[in-house]
């Protein structure tokens, strides 16, 4: 059954709570194993649903599914390793945490139903605060109380506009169960000014999950005091989920013939969102910090083609997925780091190329991968999104577009440049372990791997989730 | 019967004012606790809610319980252990808090004016209380220094949306399961909410929001 | 000749519920407390008692207790006191008799001021500060009623064609009107929590500080106007909360007996559960009622239109 999916990650992760750290490890892989096995099994259609009321097997969901398993699966490679370097002091919260992770961001995934989206995403906020938190820092504590509360109150305002899109169906007193399937059956007939307010409400709350600017505060802080694994995890798994939530009404608001009201408040946040980013990525004292900015711009980004319609929305998916790959190699890249210099700020680090260099290689290759140049798959994605921005005539917005990629691209070169080449003064504590180094290698070059072939079924998942908003990739 | 529904606003609305005038913690979460009661009777009394099963019955039996009585009484617990000194200590005054509860409430019927076209009838009052009690959560929580008032206008927030799905939309499409997801992943959230506050007490000796200030561009 | 009975009956049971007020309070101290009847006792044995007068005084010391207790008797003639139809009623008399409450208080501040001593004057200040603050909940309240009556008068209000009722429209918004009351009531007669009447530090009082250099007569008079205020802000919130139908007959004046005598419990539990507040908070206080009425004002926007 499909549910599967997302109660296994749950149980386990409850009884991992539970469990000594030795076992927990063991268990952190072998869920994900069966996690990605699931998910699979999903993808040929193997599993059928039994509360449709709830949950259905959206291609877009399916999608996202996918990456998340599969950078869990890396993820809790890696954090095997990782954990028993840092001596983490309380080891099975952390486990029970990331499992209780997936479980909760595959049923966001897979939710059909608004509210049940809502309850799981609130739910992923709930889950992973206490990841943040596993190094009981001050600053560990302050970012999580930031982040618990930014977040908790913006998914509340999603939940408003949950109930008002609710509203809008018994205005317009039409018969329909709650889910998005036959909400977009109706769309057309449900009641406008209700329907825009819920989308307002919605974009504005799982936005601030998602990093918006405005409402980005929490993520530079949540990111860059979480251990890497749950940095990777957060930056190239949660920032998705909250995205489908945001995409889903977009949908809703394109078939209810409203897509040029939600495009615009899109476009709006996503170029807000690349220029904020931008602006604090030059001069970032704290090399995760700036990784975090840029999974700002990358949200950003995504909105932007996701608002842009046509060929831009196919740029953006691929972006997505892409992102998440490259991203998240770069975090676990960024924890080798921290594990070797045992410092977040790029002035104490100097030339890793010597010291670290397997490190040096996969960080190296996935700023490179970041900031958009071939052979990385945002450089297709970022390209699609451009011609997008053109062919639906929005020329100012292509040249901000690319002032701030040329912005971000700029600011992350002087850090990383800086880090690898830089004669500083720096001291090598650790030493680079197998287990640690290949999963970042194992993410980019899947990237490098979808760029060059993408599998028939990704691409067919891909065209049959933006037909439905418009997006072609014909032009 | 419609008199009784709009006593039970009054008293919604009389607890969001109370709680911008509140000048101690243990008041507040008194105020907290008699609004979450009456918020989950609210739709008991409305008439489109009169026809439920049981399964309704036992749902808001439980919902008082939750938001009368464990989120209050989690609250409570969280006080008596981390709060030394009782007071509020607000950054925007009482009397300006208080002015602002009256401009929160003239905005409210403004707005409710603006879109009641399109509301079902007679659920005016009902969507200003909503909207009254939402903004107050908000007023509430940029406005006090404690974070512990921060969870509070937080619930605050909580109990006007719920106040809007619940009692504004109908009953048909509302399966309790889902409503109690929600209020699970509420009262899970307070908890916790609750053992970082306790942190907070922990590592800095108060739980003033001006210590969470190291992070920083 | 009901209304002559019941005024007759009021003025002289004033006396005895604050009696109530202290059993309750010795109740929840555990202890037995004074005879219900203390504030009986208490008159008569400033009545037997001559006046002393400081040199430094004036007629308005004398002028003071005078004119604040024929203010507060005044008004009981205005109220329909047990739903009776008061003696004197006429479009307005609602602003016409805050006005000699205000003037009562005029003359004690004024009397107050005149001993020239610096406690009394400390206590008008505040006396004169609290009562402006409370002025405007009044005002707000009238203007409350008068959108949901049309009237201005007691007798309107009570047992007019439109009166107040609960049930009717609107009155789901008296709620707020009679916490705010209560809030006034407690400012305006010093109870607790705005001031404690059992204090011992004048520099803590507000209304007791005013009146320590009144003595004998004098000070029963004071006592005895701020019963019959006391009985009257009770009279008024007991009306709003349970209006008496004209139907009950003479059955209505122990009703309204009793139901004042339930109000001052009220208040004694209040004084019993609660610290009187920092003397900078008071105002904090005064503005919640006047904040809880203009939101009550605010909201007959929803149901008058």
């Amino acid at each position: 059954m499909l549910e599967l999916i997302f109660i296994l990650p749950i149980l386990t992760g409850l009884a991992a709570l539970f469990v000594p750290a030795n076992l927990g490890r063991g268990m952190l892989l072998i869920a994900a194993l069966f996690h990605l096995q699931l998910t699979i099994m999903a993808w040929f259609g193997q599993l059928p649903v039994y509360t449709s009321d709830f949950f259905s097997a959206e291609p877009v969901g399916l999608l996202v599914l996918l990456l998340t398993s599969f950078i869990f699966l890396c993820i809790s490679l890696y954090a095997i390793c990782y954990v028993r370097e840092t001596e983490m002091e309380n080891e099975p919260v952390f486990h029970g945490c990331m499992l209780l992770f997936l479980g909760t961001m595959s049923m966001v995934s897979l939710a059909d139903h608004p509210i049940v989206l809502w309850i799981a995403i609130e739910a992923t906020t709930l889950v992973s605060a206490p990841l943040i938190f596993v190094h009981r820092s001050r600053e560990a504590l302050e970012a999580t109380w930031k982040y618990i509360i930014i977040c908790s109150v913006g998914i509340a305002l999603a939940l408003l506009g949950c109930f008002f899109i609710t509203l809008s169906i018994d205005i317009a007193e039409i018969d329909v169960p709650l889910t998005f399937t036959s909400l977009n059956r109706v769309a057309a007939q449900l009641d406008p000014v209700w329907l825009k307010a819920g989308f307002i409400f919605i974009a504005i709350g799982f936005g601030t999950k998602m990093g918006l600017a405005p409402m980005h505060t929490w993520l530079p802080d949540a990111h860059s005091q979480a251990p890497s694994p749950a940095s990777a995890l957060l930056s190239g798994a949660l920032l998705n989920c909250a995205f489908l939530g945001i995409y889903k009404a977009h949908t809703l608001m394109y078939l209810a013939g409203l897509g040029e009201f939600s495009s615009n408040l899109l476009i709006g946040f996503g170029l807000t969102s690349m220029l904020v980013a931008g602006i604090f990525m030059v001069k970032q004292p704290d090399y995760k910090r700036m990784l975090a900015y840029s999974s700002i711009e990358n949200m950003g980004i995504i909105a932007f083609g996701v608002g842009l319609g046509g060929v831009a929305v196919y740029g953006a998916i691929l972006h997505m997925i892409h992102h998440s790959l490259i991203k998240s190699s770069l975090f676990l890249s960024a924890g080798n780091i921290l594990l070797g210099f045992k410092t977040k700020f790029v002035e104490h680090i100097g030339n890793l190329a010597k010291f670290l260099p397997k490190t040096f290689v996969s960080f190296f290759a996935g700023f490179v991968g970041i900031s958009g140049l071939p052979p990385f798959g945002l450089f297709i994605s970022e390209l699609f999104i451009l011609i997008g921005a053109i062919q639906t005539g929005h020329p100012f917005c292509a040249a901000l577009f690319i002032f701030c990629l040329l912005l971000v691209v700029a600011g992350a070169a002087q850090i990383v440049t800086d880090m690898s080449f830089s004669e500083n003064i720096a001291e090598i504590q650790g030493v680079e372990k197998y287990l640690r180094v290949f999963p970042p290698y194992a993410l980019l070059l899947t990237s490098i791997l979808l760029t060059v072939w993408l599998p028939d079924g990704i691409y067919t998942t891909i065209l049959n989730t933006i037909k439905i908003i418009g997006g072609t990739i014909h032009g | 019967m419609s008199n009784i529904v709009n006593i039970t606003m009054v008293i919604i609305l009389l607890s969001v004012l109370l709680s911008l005038a509140s000048n101690r913690l243990i008041a507040l979460v008194k105020i907290m606790a008699l609004q979450g009661i009456m918020v989950s009777l609210l739709p008991l009394l409305l008439e489109h809610h009169s026809r439920m099963g049981s399964g309704g019955l036992i749902f808001f039996q439980v919902m008082i319980l939750i938001k009368g009585a464990l989120i209050p009484g989690l609250l409570y617990v969280a006080l008596k252990r981390v709060v030394t000194k009782r007071e509020i200590e607000p950054i925007i005054g009482y009397h300006a808090s208080l002015f602002a509860g009256l401009i929160i409430i003239l905005l409210s019927i403004f707005i409710t004016e603006r879109l009641h076209l399109s509301l079902p009838k007679g659920h005016d009052l009902l969507l200003t209380t909503a909207i009254t009690t939402i903004s107050a959560g908000f007023f509430l929580m940029m406005s006090r220094k404690k974070a512990i008032t921060q969870v509070i206008g937080y619930l605050m927030l909580e109990n006007g949306i719920y106040l809007v799905g619940t009692a504004l939309t109908k009953h048909a499409h509302t399966l309790y399961v889902v409503e109690f997801g929600v209020l699970l992943d509420v009262l899970v959230g307070v908890m916790i909410m609750g053992i970082i506050l306790h942190n907070i007490n922990h590592t800095f000796d108060d739980i003033d929001t001006d210590h969470l200030n190291l992070l920083k561009d | 000749m009901e209304s002559f009975f019941t005024i007759a009956l009021a003025l002289l049971l004033a006396p005895l519920f604050p009696g109530i007020i202290l059993k309750v309070k010795a109740f929840f101290a555990g202890k037995k407390g004074p005879p219900l009847l203390i504030k009986y006792y208490t008159l008569l044995k400033l009545l037997q008692k001559g006046s002393v007068y400081s040199t430094s005084t004036t007629f308005v010391f004398k002028l003071g207790p005078i004119i604040s207790c024929a203010g507060a008797m005044m008004i009981l003639l205005f109220f329909p006191l047990g739903g009776m139809s008061p003696l004197v009623s006429f479009h307005g008399d609602v602003i016409v008799l805050f006005y000699i409450l205000g003037l009562g208080r005029f003359f004690t501040i004024a009397a107050a001021l005149d001993t020239a001593s610096p406690f009394e004057g400390m206590g008008a200040a505040r006396e004169a500060f609290f009562g402006t603050l409370a002025e405007a909940s009044i005002f707000a309240i009238l203007i409350l009623f008068y959108r949901m009556t049309g009237a201005l008068s007691f007798a309107e209000y009570f047992i007019g064609a439109r009166s107040i009722s609960m049930a009717g429209t609107a009155g789901a918004l008296l709620l707020l009107v009679i916490v705010s009351l209560f809030m006034l009531l407690l400012t305006e007669n010093s109870r607790v929590p705005v001031d404690d009447p059992a204090t011992h530090l004048e520099l803590t009082m507000i209304h007791e500080v005013m009146i320590l250099d009144h003595s004998g007569p004098d000070l029963a008079l004071i006592e005895l106007g701020s019963f019959y205020k006391l009985f009257f802000y009770s009279a008024f919130i007991f009306l709003i909360i349970f209006p008496l139908k004209a139907e009950w007959g003479l059955f209505k004046v122990p009703l309204f007996f009793g139901g004042i005598g339930l109000v001052y419990v009220a208040i004694g539990l209040v004084e019993s559960g609660m610290a009187r507040f920092k003397m900078n908070l008071v105002p904090k206080f005064v503005l919640t009622s006047l904040v809880l009425v203009s939101f009550a004002a605010i909201l007959t926007m929803e149901f008058i239109k």
